[in-house]
């Protein structure tokens, strides 16, 4: 029994999942769901659908290139049963793993670095630009500060009143 | 020989019928069309050709009778025989004749008129000529029609006569009525004959193949016997003797000692010595059956005096070819084709004791010395006394000898099987034999999946070298991450300027969902220029509000907007006399009854919204007058109104276009009646 991977998004096909097409020049396609197989059908490039890994792989979203994709090979040829073997193939696996969801969280930090910069760049520029929206210029004039009016007075027929909400 | 082609004689036609085909094809074959202006030359040879072509044909067919049917002198005295028995010699041969004398009949006849019609000097008299001479040939035809159905008759029995080969070895199987000659024959071949109770079942003679020693035996079940004299005998009976009389065969005269068949021993060693003549020179077997009902050696002292002077005839005739030490076996012996108990040994003796005589003749005749030429096997001279054996290594003998006893004493897989509950209880464990490092590991399962990844693809002999080396290296870059780890932690907005910035994009959303109504809504409904305001959505309360929220006062505004409205200021200044002071002060005195009344109507309407009457047109509406609005409503009401069908037939039933298509009303029809449309 095998595990393999969607030929379309690149998942992993759990036994009792999906299709596989064979076609005449005997190539295998695996899908892991309808979704897959239709897109597939409508010769979509997995290149270029964004969610599949292909597409991230592609667009440097998701790591490439790691030492710890060396360990999983499919390999052809089938080793003698060794216990020993075995079971440190099967810690070997854990740890592995590890290291790979550690590499990857790296790599996502790494993309998202210069994130709150310039988020921050930006909200700067919206708020010297927009505040008008909020603060009537004269106000501003008057208090220069890109914050929300302090005064909020109530409309009435009779005397406005000072007001008491929203004092910090 | 013409012995096996009795099946290939072609069928006779009945009298008429052969007149018809003849007639029918000379019709067909040869001109038709004579008028009497043709030159006589021509008219003569027409109807010549006529006569002729009749006579040919006839001529053929009854060729064809003839030569097919076989002549019983020719064919082997057996065949010869049989028919005569079968079809009476004197008759058959008298119908062949008279086919022949028709034959020669109808070919006079022929000779005659077309000589005849040589000097024939008129269409008509030319036509009559040959009509008379065909009907002269039809009438011969017609007279010999009994022979002809006679004939039939006789090929169709023929061709179901069994294929016997007087030649080669055969086995002839003779007896009283009853007693088990149909079922010994069903059981050493294929034959499939009637066994039936009553006597005289087997009607004619049956033939069975079997094998013995690489040679093919035909066995031939006769019709049972009775012992009555030679005259008496009747057409069945005829035919069983005419084989015991001419087929060299192997004989084997069934003898029933239990009487069951309804004849005693007595009558049947009757029956014996009274055919014995015809058993001369032919190797012969008394068969003791139906042994299950009464064993050999239970029967009477007379019965086995009788069967013992019957075994003593058969030895005659061992002893009568070449002196053979007798074996007294083979000449009586019993058996019971019930429970199949000594029906092969029967065989084997009977197919024996005729090979012998068969070689034996053989040898004798001249054509000898040509088989015995090649039957040769060349023996090389020996040179001198030595013995030499085939060699045979010793290793090989052995391996042999081990391999002999290590067959008889494995165990095998399967007994294995059989030991532990058989095929549906028993699994075998295929991982028996493994050949791995530690014997212990054998029966090891080893998971083939763990948590999404297949392990079969991470196993390596190398796998903890890697490891390591991994681990190395991920310390490494641990490392390095933990000198560079600063956060940026720069500016960041204060909590205020986050609420602005939160305000600011509420807003902006905001607008944008309106813009995005206003457009999409816009071809359904007219865009309402901002004066008139149907839905009094602009207010000055909602003026202030606005500008509170930017932070304005908005009082000053508010008023300025209140004295510049419509209601204080009314419509238009009326150019009346009254012209009382401030507009402004509107609630002390109205200068006249009208402005009074609009002001209170237009005052009320400013402090309430109310609803109005449909048919009041506001200014955005896009209607010239109430009348027309009151029409649009009515129309738009109709339109939605349900349809009263009441039954009706609506739109699902079917529409007839046009209710008297001409094609249908008109018009002849290419088959049948236009009794109706």
């Amino acid at each position: 029994m095998r595990l393999e991977k969607c030929w379309f998004c690149s998942s992993t096909i759990y036994p009792g999942h999906g299709i596989q097409f064979v076609r005449n020049d005997a190539k295998i396609f695996r899908f892991c769901r309808s979704k897959c197989h239709k897109n597939f059908k409508m010769k979509r490039n997995p290149r270029k659908v964004k969610w599949t890994k292909a597409y991230r792989r592609l667009h440097g979203k998701d790591m490439t290139q790691d030492s710890t994709f060396e360990f999983e090979r499919k390999r052809n040829r089938p080793e003698r049963y060794d216990r020993n073997l075995a079971e440190t193939t099967l810690k070997a696996i854990k740890k592995i793993t590890k290291v790979r969801v550690e590499r990857e969280a790296k790599h996502h930090a790494l993309r998202m670095k210069g994130k709150k910069a310039k988020d921050h760049k930006e909200a700067v520029k919206e708020l010297e630009q927009s505040i008008h929206l909020v603060k009537a210029p004269a106000v501003f004039q008057q208090d220069p500060t890109l914050t929300l009016p302090k005064m909020q007075v109530k409309v009435s027929q009779k005397q406005s009143e000072e007001n008491n909400a929203m004092e910090e | 020989m013409v012995q096996y082609n009795f099946k290939k004689i072609t069928v006779v036609p009945n009298g008429k019928d052969l007149i018809d085909i003849i007639l029918s094809r000379t019709q067909r074959q040869t001109p038709t069309v004579v008028h009497k202006g043709y030159a006589i030359s021509r008219l003569r040879q027409f109807y010549m050709r006529k006569v002729k072509y009749t006579q040919q044909n006839f001529h053929e067919k009854l060729s064809a009778i003839i030569d097919e049917f076989p002549r019983l002198d020719d064919i082997h005295p057996f065949y010869g025989d049989l028919l005569h028995v079968l079809y009476n010699k004197d008759h058959y041969k008298l119908a062949l004749g008279q086919v022949n004398t028709a034959r020669n009949l109808i070919s006079k006849i022929a000779k005659d008129y077309v000589k005849l019609l040589k000097y024939g000097d008129s269409l008509y008299r030319c036509k009559s000529l040959k009509v008379a001479a065909l009907g002269r040939m039809c009438t011969v035809i017609k007279r010999i029609s009994p022979s002809l159905a006679y004939l039939e008759q006789i090929r169709q029995h023929m061709a179901r006569l069994p294929s016997i080969d007087p030649n080669t070895r055969t086995i002839l199987i003779c007896g009283y009525p009853n007693v088990g000659k149909s079922s010994f024959i069903n059981k050493i071949t294929r034959a499939d004959v009637d066994v039936q109770p009553y006597a005289f079942t087997t009607k004619s003679l049956f033939v069975g193949h079997t094998d013995y020693k690489y040679l093919r035996y035909q066995v031939i079940d006769t019709p049972g016997i009775l012992d009555r004299p030679f005259e008496d005998r009747n057409i069945i009976e005829m035919c069983s003797i005419t084989a015991l009389a001419h087929l060299r065969a192997a004989i084997l005269f069934f003898l029933d000692i239990s009487g069951s068949c309804g004849y005693s021993i007595a009558q049947q060693a009757a029956l014996f010595h009274s055919i014995k003549s015809l058993f001369m020179n032919k190797p012969l077997i008394v068969v003791c059956n139906k042994t299950d009902l009464q064993p050999l050696e239970g029967i009477s002292e007379e019965d086995m005096k009788l069967v013992m002077e019957m075994k003593a005839e058969a030895m005659k005739t061992v002893m009568g070819q070449g002196g053979e030490p007798a074996n007294e076996e083979a000449v009586l012996v019993t058996m019971s084709t019930l429970t199949e108990d000594g029906v092969i040994a029967v065989k084997n003796a009977a197919c024996e004791r005729l090979l012998d005589q068969r070689v034996e003749i053989k040898m004798k005749s001249k054509k000898i010395n040509d088989c015995l030429n090649r039957f040769h096997v060349a023996m090389p001279k020996p040179r001198d006394q030595k013995e030499r054996p085939p060699c045979i290594p010793q290793a090989v003998l052995e391996a042999r000898a081990k391999e002999a006893a290590e067959k008889e004493r494995r165990k095998t897989e399967k007994d294995l099987e059989n030991e532990n509950g058989g095929a549906g209880v028993y699994s075998a464990s295929l991982k028996k034999h493994y050949i791995l490092a530690n014997d212990e590991w054998k029966e090891d399962i080893m998971p083939e999946i763990l948590d999404g990844h297949n392990v079969a693809d991470f196993i390596d002999p190398d796998i903890l070298l890697r490891l390591e080396e991994l681990e190395r290296e991920e310390g490494l870059r641990q490392a390095e991450e933990e000198d560079d780890d600063f956060e940026m932690d720069g500016e960041e907005l204060n909590a205020e300027e986050k609420e602005a910035l939160a305000e600011i994009r509420k807003k902006k959303s905001l607008l944008i969902q309106q813009h995005r109504i206003k457009k999409s809504t816009a071809e359904s409904r007219s865009i309402v220029p901002r004066k008139f305001d149907k839905n009094n959505e602009f207010t000055s309360e909602r003026m202030g509000r606005q500008l509170a929220a930017l932070g304005l006062d908005p009082s000053l505004a508010i008023n300025r907007a209140r004295s510049r409205s419509l209601s204080r200021k009314g419509r238009k200044r009326e150019r009346s006399s009254d012209n009382h002071g401030d507009a402004m002060d509107v609630d002390m005195d109205t200068p006249s009854k009208k402005l009074r009344a609009r002001s209170r109507s237009l005052s009320l309407s400013r402090s309430r919204s109310r609803s109005r009457p449909p048919s009041e047109v506001t200014p955005g509406d896009g209607f010239k007058d109430s009348a027309q609005k009151v029409k649009a409503i009515k129309i738009a009401k109709k339109s939605v109104k349900k349809r009263n069908k009441d039954a009706r037939k609506g739109e699902a039933d079917r529409v007839i276009p046009s209710l008297k298509p001409k094609h249908l009303f008109s018009g002849k029809r290419s088959i049948g009646k236009t009794q109706r449309r």
